[in-house]
């Protein structure tokens, strides 16, 4: 579903000439399963999945989303992909369903389907209350919900969350869960960055470790803890972070 | 492009402008209430200056002939007094001496200053006033006294009146004095005919009747033409403005771009879907405001009209409908050029805040070519139309007035170059959504000293495109400044070529060999010195001869189409007498081999170079073409030396450096110093080149069967460097080899 080689992003930077966002990463991530990129904040997780979601294009290296390149067939990749990020807000000025209604309609599905489709995400997500409210009035768990009707309403075969859960309560974020977990019973191939463990270690069928650009160590959550003999996901994230500082003369954090 | 999405976003942004109440409170709230509201303010203070009286002070009022009379106060409640021009006048008497004094004067002009009264008129016993001293002289030093009006008419006395030009009421007062002072002379007069038994009539002899043949429409359409596209453009470009924020950096701000931007519509799409919701806004607001300015003013004027304030104002009425409609013509290209270069601006922009910054700017730039229109003697010719916005407004100008024959001519060439604008733009506008660097900058922490430290430290190998543009208007400062200084200079050969060596060589080749220096890693890359081959150099020399007959053509006409003062004609005469005297080898450095070598350098090295990157060829032929212009100071050189910069930057990116431009800029330069005062003498002339000059009024130039031939001749050069495949590495000769050709090609030559 997801394969991505080697990918490479840099930027000008004022005060480091050039800045490696994305060192040669490489991973995959298939169908019916929540793939979890876990690192802490300026890892590199944000731009990875931003050219997943074609918003940027790779210095170097190659992803392929459902089958298609993100640099060649974009257009193909974006309408296979359902992108929710912290950076991906709502229309204020638009109520709940006409913001859907407008990407419904972007994704080119026709009235009558769309109505039925939107019907049904409405009724999944319990937002039927919140449909003509306008979104500038709502609570960040009702907006959470309306950026994922939004992502869901052309039912892509490929999702990918950013730090989908930060600044969400407790609650809402238990519910945002339970809503990726459902999607993945349905078959899809979901992307899920965070930089909470509880989170990957609740849902996540394989992780990343991501660090600098750079993914330190991947596997199941079994896996990894065998491999590093761990069992506590935090302190693995830990030494493994630690370990890398170490290595690159870096003081840690 | 898929124009259902386009559609799509275009709805939305309309639907999710028409909810923002900030955007609805300046697009159609203010110009509905704007107007009316500044015209019921207007008409307010024009009734306060119609009540407002003044107070004239009459000293010696006993030595004015009883009749006529003159000094009769009619306060201005007197709706139809006989003579309405002395309506809110009062005069106050005084009675003082006989003779005009100095302590007089001092009194008057204490009472004056103090506000007592707004004018004093004395008026001597026996009539002449004795003025101490030359009088014109007087008023120049204290600049108070206005005049004393001598009469040389025995029986009339004259007036002395003093005033205060600083004060509007004195100013008013002195206005209404005058003209009912007019009023008395020609009552006077016909009253002094009818004693002496003389027709009365004669006081005005002609009389003159005058009629129009301009039908009521074009009159009112003269001033509303040149008002209403000022004022509809500049609301054009501000109902652009703020929706594009909103579009852009509000969208940025609050987020919602990158939702956008993962959707299936491409950047493309998005760029047309928020363009048209722009356009339409602008179109909107003008057309709103456009339709309020006028109801308001036309109901205002016909009220002036009926007050008398503004005679003949009533017969203003509201713009014809045919105007209006070419108006509109107008506003459509105008309102598509300024939204897309809203919409670029603003995308350049992170928030909001930011874009507000970037309005003003803005407005600069599009002001003096929305304002040049309004200056008088401005016609729709073949060098106003090419200027956009000018030339657009200019034609609707021309519609408006009626003259289609003159509008019909210049309409192609307003077409061209609006809708190249446009294009432009656009193309400009989808170009910032490309770029990731304009769509998430981030707001990264700026200081000096690691911007300096960046700028050393990830030096190139030429300059960017920032420090070339940035180099172009450092150049073209300082060349402003420089001119300024040096434009006092003796006229003398020694002083000429003095200041002119050091414009070119501290002004033109300081900056960008000092920003070579220091901003780039060598300077061969960065200034273009890459060695010619010899073939390439000859073809460039003879491109320059054969050009220059096209050329000589091109400034003959563009002296024509804008024509120069007198006063600068007079000293470009002077200057050809100075140059045309002094020794040629130091004439030939100084105004063809040095410039050339300090302007090819610059453009077509450091600045062309720097533009030149990722292959973004036009920009660095256009913008190196309009520097290498600008800095010639006169619009006529500015506009054909931008011509020949395109030629040079042709040059300079097929053949991979500057020698070729430069061989051709030194022969071109040479022909254009020495070639008038040589054929200027027939007798010069040899007898195998007569075919190629002929005799005009104007003197000798060059003949058209010349001109024909040159052109097809430069045609094949343009062709063969053209052709020429560009950095060709590999067959580029080294400088040994080079100099191998040169010296025997020199020594075949000698032969």
């Amino acid at each position: 579903m997801i394969e991505v080689q080697e990918l490479t992003k840099s930027y000008p930077d004022l005060d480091r000439g050039c800045f490696v966002a994305l060192d040669g990463v490489s991973f995959r991530a298939n169908a019916g399963e929540i793939y979890g990129l876990l690192g802490p904040n300026g890892a590199g997780k944000t731009t990875a999945l931003r050219i997943l979601s074609t918003i940027l294009k790779p210095t170097c290296g190659w992803v392929r989303v459902n089958g298609f390149d993100v640099v060649q067939n974009a257009s193909e990749v974006r309408k296979s992909i359902g992108f929710v990020s912290n950076n991906t807000a709502i229309y204020d000025r638009l109520t709940g369903w006409e913001m859907v209604e407008y990407f419904g309609r972007l994704y080119g599905i026709p009235r009558k389907q769309l109505d039925d489709r939107m019907n049904k995400l409405f009724d999944d997500l319990r937002m039927q209350d919140i449909r003509n409210v306008p979104c500038a009035k709502m609570s960040t768990g009702m907006k959470q919900k309306v950026s994922i009707a939004r992502a869901l309403v052309h039912d892509p075969p490929v999702l990918i969350f950013d730090e989908a859960s930060v600044g969400l309560d407790v609650l809402v974020a238990r519910a945002l869960l339970d809503i990726i977990a459902r999607l993945r019973t349905d078959g899809k191939c979901i992307i899920f960055s965070t930089h909470i463990m509880r989170e990957v270690e609740r849902l996540c069928d394989r992780v990343a470790i991501m660090h600098r650009g750079q993914i330190l160590a991947e596997g199941t959550i079994q896996e990894l803890s065998d491999r590093y003999g761990q069992d506590d996901l935090e302190d693995l994230f830990h030494d493994l972070l630690a370990n890398h500082n170490q290595m690159h003369g870096v003081a840690s954090e | 492009m898929n124009w259902d999405q386009i559609k799509i976003i275009f709805h939305r942004e309309m639907r999710d402008q028409l909810r923002d109440r900030r955007t609805l409170f300046t697009i159609v709230v203010l110009p509905l209430v704007l107007y009316p509201l500044l015209g019921m303010v207007l008409l307010q203070m024009t009734q306060f200056t119609r009540v407002q009286e003044v107070r004239i002070c009459v000293a010696g009022k006993e030595h004015w002939p009883e009749h006529p009379r003159l000094f009769e106060s009619v306060s201005n409640s007197v709706a139809d007094s006989p003579d309405s021009v002395s309506r809110g006048v009062e005069f106050i008497s005084q009675s003082v001496g006989d003779e005009l004094t100095a302590k007089m004067r001092t009194q008057a002009r204490i009472e004056l200053a103090s506000g007592q009264y707004d004018l004093w008129v004395f008026i001597p016993k026996g009539g002449k006033i004795q003025p101490s001293g030359n009088r014109d002289q007087n008023i120049t030093a204290n600049g108070e006294e206005l005049e004393a009006t001598i009469s040389n008419v025995d029986g009339i006395p004259s007036l002395y009146i003093l005033g205060n030009r600083a004060s509007e009421r004195s100013l008013l007062a002195e206005r209404r004095f005058r003209t009912m002072l007019a009023h008395w002379q020609q009552r006077w007069l016909k009253e002094q005919l009818r004693t002496h038994d003389l027709d009365p009539r004669l006081a005005d002899p002609i009389s003159v009747a005058t009629s129009d043949i301009a039908p009521p429409d074009t009159r009112s359409a003269l001033l509303w033409s040149k008002i209403l596209p000022f004022v509809m453009l500049i609301w054009a470009l501000t109902g652009a403005f703020y929706p594009a924020i909103d579009l852009c950096a509000g969208e940025k701000e609050r987020g919602t771009l990158e939702t956008l931007l993962s959707s299936p519509a491409n950047r493309r799409e998005i760029v047309w879907g928020k363009l048209l919701t722009v356009y339409c806004f602008s179109i909107c607001t003008a057309l709103l405001n456009l339709t309020s300015m006028q109801v308001t003013a036309s109901v205002l004027m016909r009220q002036f009209g009926r007050l008398g304030i503004a005679e003949g104002l009533d017969s203003l009425g509201p713009l014809p409908i045919s105007s209006l409609g070419w108006l509109i013509v107008i506003l459509l290209p105008m309102s598509a050029l300024f939204s897309a270069l809203a919409l670029a601006i603003a995308a350049l922009a992170r928030s909001s805040k930011e874009g507000q910054y970037y309005l003003m700017p803005m407005l600069l730039v599009c002001m003096p070519l929305v304002l040049l229109p309004m200056l008088p003697g401005m016609t729709l010719s073949v060098g106003t139309c090419v200027l956009p916005i000018t030339g657009a407004v200019m034609l609707a100008r021309s519609f408006i007035e009626g003259q289609y024959h003159e509008a019909w001519i210049h309409a192609p060439f307003v077409v061209i170059v609006t809708a190249s604008c446009c294009i432009l733009a656009a193309k400009w506008a989808e170009k910032q959504f490309e770029s990731e660097s304009v769509l998430f900058r981030e707001n990264e922490r700026f200081g000096i000293s690691s911007w300096l430290r960046h700028l050393w430290r990830d030096r190139a190998s030429v300059a960017s495109p920032a420090e070339a543009i940035l180099c172009g208007l450092v150049i073209l400062v300082a060349l402003f400044f420089g001119r300024l200084v040096s434009s006092d200079t003796v006229l003398n050969w020694d002083s000429i070529a003095r200041s002119s060596l050091r414009t070119q060589i501290a002004l033109v080749l300081g900056p960008s060999l000092l920003m070579a220096t220091v901003l780039t890693r060598s300077l061969r890359p960065s200034m273009g010195l890459r060695v010619p081959r010899f073939l390439d150099l000859s073809v460039c020399v003879l491109f320059a001869v054969c050009l220059h007959p096209l050329y000589s053509r091109i400034v003959w006409f563009l002296n024509r189409e804008y024509s120069m003062g007198s006063e600068t004609q007079a000293v470009l005469e002077q200057l050809q007498g100075v140059i045309s005297a002094a020794p040629w080898h130091s004439v030939w450095i100084v105004m063809a081999i040095i410039p050339a070598i300090c302007e090819e350098l610059t453009f077509r090295g450091f600045i062309f170079n720097g533009l030149k990157q990722k292959n973004n060829v036009l920009r660095a032929i256009l913008i190196s073409a309009l520097f290498f212009g600008f800095s010639h100071g006169m619009l006529q050189q500015s506009i054909a030396a931008s011509m020949m910069g395109i030629v040079l930057g042709m040059i300079a990116w097929k053949t991979g450096g500057v020698f070729c431009g430069l061989a051709f800029h030194v022969t071109h330069n040479t022909l254009s110093t020495f070639l008038p005062q040589w054929i200027a003498e027939e007798s010069n002339l040899p007898t195998t080149m007569r075919w190629a000059f002929s005799r005009t009024s104007e003197g000798v130039d060059y003949s058209s069967l010349w001109l024909t031939v040159s052109v097809l001749l430069s045609l094949l050069c343009a062709a063969y460097i053209w052709t020429r495949k560009e950095h060709e590495k590999s067959n580029a000769p080294s400088t040994v080899s080079w100099l191998r050709q040169a010296l025997s090609a020199a020594s075949f030559a000698r032969r």
